[in-house]
């Protein structure tokens, strides 16, 4: 068994690659030394060829029938494609993982590898981030485990605030509150209705806003609750062109409990000037208000 | 919710340092580092957000905020009144290094702050009897603690309603302390509530969790012991005496065996 690392590799390559003295590739041995070379070369920070490395042992370990390991591999060398900041590798790897970790019946370490890799997409390809926010937030509801995907849904409209997308975001607030809704989580919901409140506010939208507060009224746990409070003061403040009353009731402690990305941006209102925006038609974005 | 503790956090650590910001500029005034002229800066910014008061009371149209505005003024003067005595209990006491000239220095700043707190104006719309904004002494004097007596019958005329203002002033006073206190405590309770949702949730989400380990943990219980059995039975197998002994025997055969040979 030799240590050097390249030499492992190649035999290993040699011992999957048929030939006329060998019918059948030796996928244990030939995982065996991948994941030792995969080591060796971790340890003396040769990235690129670990990732490598990872990569076949993962197919070796899918040649076996186990896709546990194999999706173990996978999220090892997109760790490593993340660290060499290879972008399309890392999405890749983390999907396949995570298709693999759904072969072996396990939804939650599935959209934990899609979540591993939104994050990492997040400053750099915003888009491909939020794709893959949803698609692990479908997983996780597929599998009925709506609360974890609460945590995805929030990530995921961060990215949108922080691309300016308001209303994209207030959408997202909405699928959670749809989610909470599921499991009976009630403070949830209500604090993601609040928040897409606030975010339509902050987008200048008061139709929306108070379409959204119409619509989300008709859920009893929201009407009940501090936060639908909180809404009515904020809506009639904005109706009234109070700025006072808006300020107040932004510094309250019922929105001071929500995300810290909505509560900067509640500090911010009122955008623009309160009375104009009553006469302002906004452009009706066609978007539903919930799902 | 980690963040929003962070953020509470952060905003209490900011506010304590502005006020160290404050000082500093203060202290380069006011010499020294003991206990007067901390508690010196300390009126000094309470007088300034009085005075920033008075200046939004000037600008204010509702009347009953007016009013409101009016009454948190002389609340606050009362209260800065009362602490010129301690100042100026400190101002006299000797303390390490300092110079009799600055001590003197002291007691006049100490006077000077009081004077300045006392005039300041408290405009409000002129009852009947003529409670004018003005920056004269006695008026002020009245809403202090220290000369209910002074009422000086030259500057106005006791009516009803003057009376009643000054009732409802009084009781204000009274439950001021009250009042302050429960608005803390309706706060951190706000605070408490949403923590303890988040809790109940954050609880709810991880029970089924917590039973999945659970039977997991069960399973590899029991494979543990079913190996630790067969371990136990090949060990003793392989231990028994019986056996140990014929490999003995077995070993000095083959020692003479090899001996014959090599002879």
């Amino acid at each position: 068994m030799s240590s050097d690392p390249d030499k492992m590799m190649s035999k290993a390559d040699k011992m999957t690659k048929l030939t006329l003295t060998r019918w059948s590739a030796d996928w244990r041995g030939a995982t065996e030394l991948y994941e030792q070379a995969a080591n060796g070369f971790r340890a003396s920070n040769k990235y690129e060829k670990a990732k490598v490395a990872l990569e076949k042992a993962s197919k070796g370990q899918e040649m076996q029938a186990s896709p546990w390991d194999a999706a173990k591999h996978m999220e090892s060398a997109a760790a490593l494609a993340q660290k060499l900041s290879i972008w399309n590798e890392v999405v890749d790897f983390y999907r396949k993982a995570s298709e693999l970790y759904v072969e072996c019946g396990r939804a939650q370490p599935a959209s934990d590898a899609l979540g591993k890799a939104a994050r990492a997409l997040e400053d750099v390809k915003p888009d491909d981030a939020i794709q893959l926010y949803t698609d692990a937030c479908e997983i996780l509801e597929e599998d009925g485990r709506d609360q974890m995907a609460f945590d995805l849904y929030r990530a995921c409209a961060n990215v949108y605030i922080k691309l300016e997308k308001f209303t994209d975001a207030a959408t997202f607030f909405l699928r959670l509150g749809v989610a909470a809704d599921k499991c009976d989580a009630t403070n949830s919901q209500c604090k993601a209705y609040l928040s897409a409140i606030i975010l339509y506010l902050y987008a200048h939208d008061l139709q929306q806003a108070e379409k959204c507060y119409n619509d989300c009224s008709q859920i009893d746990a929201f009407l009940k609750s501090d936060q639908s409070r909180s809404a009515s003061r904020l809506l009639t403040a904005y109706n009234e062109g109070d700025i006072e009353e808006i300020k107040k009731v932004a510094s309250s402690s019922t929105v001071s409990n929500l995300d810290h990305m909505i509560i900067k941006l509640a500090r911010k209102l009122p955008t623009g000037d309160v009375t104009a925006i009553q006469m302002n038609t906004n452009d009706d974005l066609d978007e539903d208000d919930l799902t | 919710m980690g963040v929003v503790d962070l953020i509470t956090r952060v905003n209490s650590i900011c506010k304590k340092y502005e006020k160290y910001d404050l000082n500093k500029q203060r202290e380069a005034n006011v010499s020294g580092d003991d206990a007067f002229s901390r508690l010196y800066s300390a009126v000094e910014s309470a007088l300034e957000t009085v005075l920033q008061k008075t200046e939004d009371l000037s600008s204010e149209t509702n009347k009953a905020k007016a009013v409101a505005m009016n009454a948190e003024i002389r609340r606050t003067k009362a209260r800065l009144l009362e602490g010129i005595p301690k100042l100026q209990r400190l101002a006299l006491k000797q303390v390490k290094g300092l110079s009799k000239e600055e001590l003197d220095v002291r007691n006049d700043l100490v006077l000077s702050l009081r004077d300045k707190i006392e005039a300041i104006p408290e405009t409000s719309a002129p009852v009947v009897g003529g409670w004018e904004a003005s920056t004269s002494y006695s008026n002020i004097r009245f809403d202090t603690n220290v000369s209910d007596h002074r009422i000086g019958s030259e500057y106005f005329e006791p009516t009803g309603e003057s009376d009643q203002f000054k009732q409802e002033y009084e009781m204000k006073r009274i439950k001021q302390a009250s009042d302050q206190g429960l608005d803390y405590i309706a706060e951190g309770l706000d605070t408490l509530k949403n923590m303890a949702q988040d809790i109940n949730e954050e609880l709810d989400r991880q029970e089924p969790l917590m039973d999945e380990i659970d039977t997991k943990i069960d399973k590899a219980a029991t494979d543990l012991k079913s190996t630790n059995v067969r371990l136990k039975d090949t060990v003793t197998k392989l231990r028994s005496s019986r056996n140990f002994c014929i490999d003995i025997i077995l070993l000095c055969i083959l020692l003479g065996i090899a001996a014959f040979i090599y002879k």
